[in-house]
């Protein structure tokens, strides 16, 4: 699909060559429009190993995906609970996401 | 003009006002919910077996549907009334899908209630009802009465919905199967209110700090209230000690993140 700036400012996860990129699939989370339910996935807990495009919503606790590798700065949204956030590096050197009001 | 290539529906390519028009809206709500609660009368599959539960914990279940019938109460009558007040479309439009919601959460456990035997619901909720949860309850209503949006909703959708989520989700993990159902579209809804509440005053208060100062004396006067009542409720469903720290961490981070500790 492409779109204008009109609509999209900026990507929020910048689409450089480097990252890999994930074919994503729907993991059973149904609270979602059925458009969006890739996106989202139950958390397992402490045991649930996250891929490089996922991050854990520090609201909710449901896992955020992404199309493409996440990195720090990036910006993802939880529509679950509808918050944005930020890719972070946590103190255990894991990536994170930290709400941005 | 610029073009960029974005994949098809990825949601975080919206923009921020893209987003925000997208999650408050009917439309998402009703596309939200049509993928839980379809094909499940009063919240469960036709499928589910009903498990054999003894008499003491049928007796403690009742008292936690009994309360959490107090809350849904205070949420949906909260709620109701802070549509009129949402300084806003998009804050209007979302709570009045939380009403429907609340209604919701209040007729699935007034028909679990009368599944496991509760002839009247209503006198042994009056009988059952923990007093601090009816005394939060007028406070909401009170603060809904002033017309105070902020204060009202970091009651309602912070104090009481952060604890309501963690609670629900661990009944939900040691639940018979039909509680078990019933919990697990509440949680789904849970996490909209919650979710609403904390980013609703997060944005306002990033804007204007100030607030903070108020809603640091209206934490101290109520989240003790419903933190008793919730523990009583773990207690009742024989949450593990983990359980309880549990409820009081995902309640603490909420408050760190909005600056309010």
């Amino acid at each position: 699909m492409t779109t204008t700036d009109a609509a999209v400012s900026a990507p929020e996860i910048a689409s450089d060559e480097t990252r890999r990129r994930f074919e994503l699939e729907e993991m059973g989370f149904k609270e979602v429009p059925k458009k969006w339910r890739k996106f989202y996935r139950y958390w397992q807990g402490p045991t649930d190993v996250l891929a490089p495009n996922e991050v854990i919503c520090p609201v909710c606790k449901v896992v955020i995906r992404a199309t493409r590798e996440l990195r720090p700065g990036d910006k993802v949204y939880c529509m679950p609970c509808m918050s944005r956030m930020v890719v972070v590096v946590g103190e255990d050197g894991r990536l994170e996401a930290d709400v941005v009001f | 003009m610029t073009t960029v290539d974005v994949d098809d529906f990825d949601p975080h390519a919206l923009t921020e006002q893209d987003f925000l028009d997208q999650v408050h809206s009917f439309q998402f709500w009703f596309d939200s919910v049509e993928g839980y609660l379809t094909d499940r009368p009063y919240g469960r599959p036709d499928a589910t077996v009903e498990e054999p539960i003894d008499d003491a914990r049928r007796d403690r279940l009742i008292t936690s549907l009994c309360n959490y019938c107090v809350g849904e109460t205070a949420a949906l009558d909260g709620a109701a009334g802070l549509v009129q007040l949402a300084p806003d479309r998009n804050s209007k439009i979302f709570m009045a899908t939380q009403v429907v919601d609340e209604a919701r959460h209040l007729e699935v456990f007034l028909h679990r209630l009368r599944e496991l035997g509760v002839g009247d619901p209503e006198r042994e909720i009056e009988r059952r009802a923990q007093p601090a949860l009816v005394d939060f309850k007028g406070a909401l209503l009170d603060l809904v009465a002033e017309g105070d949006w902020q204060a009202a909703v970091f009651a309602q959708n912070v104090i009481l919905e952060t604890m309501e989520y963690t609670v629900f989700r661990l009944h939900a993990s040691t639940a018979d199967a039909v509680t078990k159902d019933v919990l697990a579209g509440v949680i789904a809804d849970e996490r909209r209110h919650a979710g609403f509440g904390e980013n609703d005053l997060g944005r306002a208060l990033a804007i204007d700090p100030s607030g903070r100062v108020r809603l640091r004396e209206i934490r101290t006067r109520l989240d003790a209230m419903v933190l008793g009542v919730f523990e009583a409720a773990l207690a009742d469903i024989g949450a593990p000690v983990e359980g309880h720290r549990q409820l009081a961490s995902e309640y603490l981070d909420t408050v760190e993140r909005l600056g309010l500790t």
